[in-house]
């Protein structure tokens, strides 16, 4: 499968660089300079301004979890791993720490370009991915709801398949998913205890 | 005795610099314009009593076989005193240099338009990149002739990247691209590419063929043209942000009506850094421009002969030079010229626009200005 990638245009952007002071940082500062970004540098530890970054460059070789604002993989912006030493351990903790694309040290002039545009790419699919997971997973958590609103629905003598068929008309009509529309109407039928056999379509 | 103070003047510092030119094979007219531009900057200073240093011309000629480049630059760097050199014509042989030249910490001077999306350390880019050229190009010619377009180009980095470009400028645009086609180098096979300019009937075509392949399509096209008055100058435009003087005489009548972009034709008072008017082509005045500002840097007191780029940028020479230290670009004008009568007229200028190679900065993008008269469609 191949798709067409968006190629951002990284002017202004920020890019946070959580580096001692290094060469590698000062061509990597370069780099980034000419790509149009605008830089920062910090050591030992990230800092909460980093959170308005829209990239941060970590080193993979003297890193440890306590330098980040934000939990192990946690990060809300595309990470790209500094590796220096390729020790299974450090690149495993690098990858925990979500890393979406790496550099090798030392870091020359070409790289630089492609591991922002891998890192932003990965990070996107990585979020909607995430997204679509957690929607399927209320979602989930929401087939006992079903079921209530349609037998609910199902009580007064419609056919369990007529109810569904009901329940999936409502969500239609308001554009909202099938588990939106069988809360409102296990809501309704607990405030008026289905008496009004009519509540549903108001 | 060179070196040495004599009678109390200080004698100039004799530099090597290097040229690799190609003196044959597919793109040798575009490698031998700017050869003579070097060649002609390096006598200028040679000439000049108070210019510092004397240049010797190092030179190696790769024949325009891509795998001899990176072996003729590291023998430059290995074998003479050099550390710049001025060279490379595609964009494939300046990337083949890059590592040679980081290992001996050694500089390109490169004086051709390329695709952009590149800041070398080791480079300094002399011609224009495309918000110098294609971007202004395109924004010109859509209100004079649409937004449809055909793009063709030499199956290499230098195509792909501009047709990419250009297509997300025709996209933006709310244009169409009709049609994509790739050559190798050298093939001049175009009946494919005349069969679906054709049938697709675009407003202009984008030409990114280099050599051979573009003199037969430019050919086949002009054919075209006399066959259907629609695949004219005036209807259907070819556009090209490389096609300069030096490759005139090979296309004759065939470039009438033919449109290019570049930093100077030789009918303009546009002006490189360095370098002032006279010059053949816009590749001959980039290569002077490139010789005349590398020999400004190396002229800065105390400055070593061997310097890198980073120490000559590091002097105050940076800013007097031109060279932008941050993407090693140059600021250069940007004219849009089309060929009347065998020769390039210009029909619009920018002064002076800033390099930006990784399109990053829309305030780089020279604005565009609207036609006076508007195309009745």
């Amino acid at each position: 499968m191949t798709r067409r990638v968006h190629i951002p245009n990284l002017g202004g952007a920020q890019a946070a660089i959580l580096h001692r002071p290094h060469v590698t940082v000062v061509a990597l500062t370069r780099q980034l300079a000419a790509i149009g970004l605008e830089v920062t540098q910090h050591w030992p530890d990230l800092g909460s301004s980093a959170l308005a970054a829209d990239f941060v460059f970590f080193d993979a070789d003297l890193g440890h979890d306590e330098q980040f604002p934000w939990k192990p993989g946690a990060a809300p912006m595309p990470m790209i791993a500094l590796i220096g030493s390729e020790a299974p351990g450090r690149i495993e903790w690098a990858l925990n720490h979500g890393a979406d694309a790496q550099l090798l040290k030392p870091v020359g002039d070409s790289g630089v370009y492609s591991a922002l545009l891998i890192a932003q790419q990965s990070f996107e699919a990585r979020r909607e991915q995430a997204a679509k997971i957690a929607g399927l997973r209320a979602r989930l958590a929401d087939r006992q709801t079903v079921v209530r609103a349609v037998v609910l629905l199902a009580a007064r003598g419609r056919s369990e398949a007529d109810a569904y068929d009901h329940l999936r008309q409502l969500a239609m009509t308001r554009r909202e998913t099938i588990e939106q529309a069988a809360h409102r109407v296990v809501a309704q039928f607990s405030q008026d205890g289905g008496r009004n056999d009519r509540s549903e379509h108001s | 005795m060179r070196g040495f103070v004599f009678w109390g003047i200080p004698l100039r510092k004799r530099v090597e610099i290097g040229l690799l030119y190609s003196r044959e094979g597919n793109y040798a007219r575009i490698s031998e314009a700017c050869r003579l531009g070097a060649l002609s900057a390096i006598e200028a200073i040679n000439t000049t009593p108070d210019s510092g240093s004397e240049l010797i011309a190092i030179e190696r000629d790769p024949r325009g076989n891509i795998d001899l480049y990176q072996p003729l630059c590291t023998e430059i760097l290995r074998e003479t005193s050099a550390r710049h050199v001025v060279g490379c014509v595609t964009s494939w042989s300046r990337k083949e240099v890059i590592p040679a030249l980081e290992k001996a910490g050694g500089t390109l001077w490169y004086a051709c338009p390329y695709e952009g999306f590149e800041a070398s350390d080791s480079v300094v880019y002399t011609h224009a990149c495309p918000n110098q050229h294609l971007l202004p190009l395109l924004q010109w010619a859509f209100p004079r002739y649409g937004r449809r377009g055909y793009l063709t180009g030499s199956n290499y980095i230098w195509g792909w990247e501009m047709n990419r470009v250009a297509r997300d400028q025709i996209a933006a645009a709310n244009g169409a691209v009709l049609g994509e086609r790739y050559l190798p180098i050298g093939d001049v096979d175009v009946s494919r590419i005349i069969d679906e300019i054709r049938a697709t009937r675009p407003d202009f075509i984008l030409n990114s063929l280099i050599g051979p392949s573009s003199y037969r399509f430019l050919q086949a096209y002009a054919e075209l043209g006399r066959e259907d008055a629609h695949f004219t100058a005036a209807t259907c435009p070819v556009l090209s942000c490389n096609l300069t003087e030096c490759e005139l005489g090979e296309l004759g009548a065939a470039a009438e009506g033919l449109i290019s972009v570049g930093p100077y034709f030789n009918d303009a008072q546009a002006q490189l850094p360095g370098a002032g008017p006279g010059f053949g082509s816009s590749l001959e005045a980039a290569a002077y421009s490139a010789v005349f500002m590398l020999a400004g840097l190396l002229a800065q007191p105390d400055t070593r002969e061997a310097a890198s780029l980073g120490e000559l940028l590091a002097g105050s020479g940076a800013a007097r030079s031109g060279i932008d230290p941050e993407t090693h670009h140059v600021a250069l004008p940007v004219l849009i010229a089309q060929v009347e009568g065998g020769r390039f007229r210009v029909r619009e200028s920018w002064h002076k626009v800033a390099a930006d190679p990784y399109l990053s900065h829309s305030d780089r993008i020279p604005a565009a200005r609207r036609p006076r008269l508007s195309v009745v469609r």
